[in-house]
């Protein structure tokens, strides 16, 4: 019996020897965190037919329909950079799947000096709503190297897309092509400094069509305006399923335990993300539930001022074991991936945005999403039915001790996140737009009333 | 007499001749006079000139705007939250309620019932009076600045036909389960609007093609506010299957 009593004991604490060597551990790999020092090879990208599991063979069927309705069209798509960037990442998914349908697609980039790039920077911030002086030369600058571009290229195709206002210029070529030509405006229009955009309108005003990512992105044109919503790849390497050996292993690089909440937010190191105030916000939180905050973020190797904001969340972070912050390169799609799905909750405080396309990455991933009532956010985040919207650092504390006290509305939370997800904010979605608009555009097909469906 | 395959012959119902053929399980397989085609719809968002910063400019939008944008926000966005059982209703009860923070009115909005509407100009009138009463009583909402501003925005539609065809209930229940949720709110809520009927397009083929205007009712019954889409397709297919 003194023997059983015995092992029992020895048997505890060797299990509680283990269990804080466990932590130890944990804390050790915290402090030095194993980050992947080169890219990935890129797999190929995915085919339609790749698509079927996630929206269903009908969807499909409905492309290979519409794209169908424009067999023997073919598609130009210009804009300022082929590498880096939202836009190249955008036509790097949907350029293959045009192709895949048979409207024959190419891409084209404009060429320009560091003196258009300067200017085309200034005219980036100045439609943001910054401060700028719209000299002769800038607009020299830009419509000289648009004139270059437009000489270059040709537009012999049915449906031209100028990507953005770097190439805006190139318009003047329509008149002498047979093509239909539409502006994709990607960026924040709705506060634009008024010299900037009144240079840059009379272009615009010639496309026969203009998309934006938001309805307060509009402004007032006199051609249509159309609304895509930016989109998510579902196969891409930052939302494709990911094995559970992979999720550990990132997990165990990270120095994170799968063992208690963790709560993350993953975003560049900008002030405008509110790193800090995450931070504030799970330390109130931390008063009355256990977790573990993850901030992973890129940006500060290459961004003095992001090297700055990655000090100060440091510094308000302090000796705290269980806050993990994560410098990480620009190629970790996949370990990004495997952080949102090993988090219980998914913070997105920004205090300023423009879509802010990691909130449907993690509604994607079926996680409740906590976020800042801004720019693109409240599309995607619908307050108490596809997520919680806070305002402030009181607010994202409260959500989080809610959320992780209600596992059951968090999980509905995360199901109505991925099916609005699915419903709007899919590539496979974005293409369909676009088919639709070349359609009405060509005339190959015109719309119905409402109540003629 | 034609035969139809086993062993029943045809029979009358209603002074109708329909005809039926008996399965190996004994069951009556009905044959309609004419087949179901199923269709689908693809959608295009457009962004409208009309904005509203508060409920008065809401009143001149609604006025001004087109068809179109009334059907964006009443049916289509219906659909665009076909996944939502706790009930989504229309933008105009969303945005009072969230932007504006008016909940009475946003209540009073939220209770239309867009299957009671066969136009949408009698839609319209009603979204306007609702909101012309509640500032009569409450007039210092009509300027109030609301959070965010209202979008009108309207949808360029195109109807894709599909290759899905039903010629009787097992065709239907097997169509049903093929088709899009984009096809089901087309034929199940949208058709309301061209049929200009309180009805769907599947109720009236069973009524008239297939003479089973007990289960017709039955569907038409079924309801979309507390149901996703997914659910009223398994319940309309449910209601098929005990019909058989």
């Amino acid at each position: 019996m003194k023997d059983q009593i015995q092992e029992k004991a020895a048997a505890s604490a060797t299990k509680e020897a283990h269990a804080a060597t466990g932590t130890e551990a944990l804390r050790e790999r915290r402090k030095h965190p194993r980050i992947s020092e080169k890219p990935p090879v890129p797999p190929p990208p995915p085919k339609l037919d790749d698509y079927v599991p996630i929206i269903g063979q009908a969807y499909i069927d409905e492309l290979r329909y519409l794209a169908q309705r424009l067999r023997g069209k073919s598609l130009k798509m210009v804009n300022s950079t082929s590498v880096g960037g939202g836009v190249a990442e955008i036509l790097n998914q949907l350029i293959p799947l045009m192709n895949e349908l048979e409207i024959p697609t190419k891409w084209e980039v404009i060429t320009g000096g560091n003196d258009f790039f300067e200017v085309t920077k200034g005219f980036h911030n100045a439609l943001h709503g910054g401060e700028y002086n719209l000299s002769k030369d800038a607009k020299e600058i830009f419509l000289l190297y648009n004139e270059q571009n437009r000489q270059r290229m040709e537009f012999t195709e049915d449906i031209v897309v100028i990507h953005d206002p770097q190439p805006a210029g190139l318009i003047a070529s329509k008149q002498n092509t047979r093509g239909k030509w539409i502006w994709r405006c990607h960026i924040d229009l709705s506060n634009p400094h008024p010299d900037v955009w009144g240079f840059l309108r009379p272009m615009v005003d010639q496309y026969d069509a203009a998309i934006f990512s938001s309805p307060s992105f509009a402004r007032q044109l006199s051609i249509p305006q159309y609304l895509f919503y930016p989109c998510i790849d579902a196969l891409s390497e930052k939302n494709k399923e990911l094995d559970e050996s992979y999720l550990n292993k990132v997990c165990d690089d990270f120095g994170i335990d799968r063992k208690r909440p963790i709560v993350t937010q993953i975003s560049r190191f900008d002030r405008l993300k509110d790193p800090v105030g995450v931070i504030q916000a799970y330390k109130l939180a931390k008063k009355y539930v256990d977790c573990q905050l993850v901030l992973a973020g890129g940006g500060a190797s290459d961004d003095p001022e992001g090297a700055v904001v990655l000090k100060e969340a440091q510094d308000e972070a302090g000796s705290d074991p269980d806050i993990i912050i994560l410098n990480l390169p620009p190629w970790s799609a996949l370990e990004i991936n495997a952080l949102q799905r090993v988090s219980t909750i998914v913070i997105q405080k920004s205090i300023k945005e423009g879509f802010g396309l990691t909130v449907a990455e993690a509604l994607w991933k079926k996680k409740p999403v906590i976020a800042g009532a801004v720019g693109g956010i409240p599309t995607q985040v619908i307050h108490k039915l596809t997520g919680v919207l806070v305002h402030s650092v009181e607010g994202t504390a409260y959500q989080i001790r809610y959320l992780l006290t209600h596992p059951e509305f968090a999980a509905g939370l995360g199901r109505n996140g991925y099916e609005h997800v699915k419903e709007n904010f899919l590539i496979t979605s974005n293409v369909r737009r676009w088919l639709l608009l070349f359609q009405i555009l060509l005339g190959t097909a015109h719309p119905s009333g409402p109540e003629q469906t | 007499m034609r035969r139809w395959g086993g062993t029943s012959a045809p029979s009358r119902i209603g002074g109708l001749l329909v005809a039926t053929a008996q399965l190996p399980s004994g069951k009556l397989q009905r044959w309609a006079k004419s087949p179901f085609f199923f269709n689908t719809v693809a959608h295009l968002l457009r962004i409208e000139r009309e904005q509203a910063r508060n409920l008065g400019e809401l009143l001149e939008g609604l006025r001004a705007c087109s068809d179109g944008s009334i059907f964006q926000h009443t049916f289509r966005t219906l659909q665009e939250h076909h996944f939502i059982r706790e009930g989504f209703s229309n933008d105009f009860a969303h945005w009072a309620f969230e932007a504006c923070n008016e909940i009475g009115l946003a209540e009073r909005l939220a209770s239309l019932d867009i299957r009671e509407f066969t136009s949408i100009p009698t839609l319209r009138e009603r979204i306007i009076a609702i909101i012309e009463n509640y500032l009569k009583a409450n007039s210092r909402a009509r300027e109030r600045a609301a959070m965010e501003p209202f979008y009108f925005c309207a949808s360029d539609t195109i109807i894709i036909p599909t290759t899905v065809v039903a010629r009787n209930l097992q065709e239907f229940a097997d169509g049903l389960e093929k088709v899009s949720l984009n096809s089901i709110h087309y034929h199940f809520i949208d058709a309301r609007l061209r049929l200009k009927l309180n009805s769907n397009d599947f109720s009236v083929w069973l009524d008239k093609e297939m003479d089973l205007g007990p289960l017709a009712d039955r569907l038409n019954r079924i309801d979309i506010y507390t149901s996703t889409l997914q659910d009223v397709r398994r319940q309309i297919i449910r209601d098929i299957q005990f019909a058989m």
